[in-house]
């Protein structure tokens, strides 16, 4: 596929889950990226280069509104599609999310088949 | 429907969804003893609505799903376990926020926490309306309880 993608979640076995699950969707990346929350993610952003993120909401240090507000006022890489995989569904904090440049969401839990049917299409 | 016919189902979803697990309903409950042998994961709500949503799992029962989230021997109580638990917590705070919270904004959730010990009691000391729910795996029993305040 020849692309790169980071994982943002600060539970490192749903960033291993979130992984597993991509590949059983037949979405083979050349690097996956791990970051335990939204200044981890921005510092992998800064060093390497990422295709597409796929991001929590909450988490601790820097959660996934903050790290979109932050990562969308920086020139180099604003332009990153984030995905949101997070147990937060609530219209208001999507509409949030989407409001700072979130592409979409998926709710945890999710099937490998979700992960296909909404990231596929972006990528 | 009730909010813990909800619970049920967001339960048996996580776990056909991302454990991989089979899992069977065993008992609803309004209250339960000590807890031995076991950790909680659990995940304060604030806002419009106060409370605890915890799972408690025998160790047991705790490391079959972590070797089962994470398809890989787990045989020790260690951070893979305490961080599995804690994203099952995490999974059903998320469900029981929905059913509470349609928007999102008026309820909070915490990070998840766990402990976990040889002997120890789990209540809340406000007044709280508990729904407490047994399920089965083949490595035993594990409950999910919603502690919200009155």
């Amino acid at each position: 596929m020849g692309k790169n993608v980071l994982l943002v979640d600060d539970s490192k076995t749903m960033r291993i889950i979130i992984g597993r699950s991509l590949r059983q969707a037949g979405l083979d990346f050349d690097n996956i990226f791990e970051a335990a929350d939204g200044l981890e993610a921005l510092e992998v952003l800064e060093k390497e280069s990422v295709d597409i993120v796929l991001s929590d909401i909450n988490m601790p240090n820097m959660d996934g509104i903050s790290f979109l507000r932050e990562k969308s006022s920086r020139e180099a890489m604003k332009d990153i599609p984030v995905l949101m995989i997070s147990t937060e569904t609530g219209e208001d904090i999507i509409g949030e999310a989407k409001s700072l440049g979130a592409v979409g969401a998926i709710k945890k839990p999710f099937t490998p088949d979700k992960v296909n049917e909404v990231l596929g299409p972006l990528l | 429907m009730e909010i813990q016919d909800k619970m049920i189902d967001a339960t048996k979803e996580i776990f056909s969804t991302m454990v991989m697990m089979d899992i069977s309903l065993e008992e609803v409950m309004e209250s339960h003893g000590k807890l031995t042998d076991t950790i909680t994961a659990m995940i304060g709500l604030a806002g419009t609505h106060r409370g605890v949503l915890a799972v408690h799992f025998p160790y047991s029962v705790a490391m079959a799903i972590t070797s089962a989230f994470l398809m890989m021997d787990v045989e020790e109580m260690n951070d893979d376990v305490h961080d599995a638990m804690g994203e099952i917590a995490n999974m059903l705070g998320g469900n029981v926020k929905t059913i509470l919270s349609e928007k999102g904004r008026d309820i909070d959730l915490s990070m998840p926490s766990t402990i976990s010990g040889s002997e120890y009691s789990f209540q809340s000391d406000n007044d709280v309306e508990k729904v407490i729910v047994r399920f089965g795996t083949e490595k035993g029993s594990f409950m999910v309880e919603l502690d919200l305040e009155k």
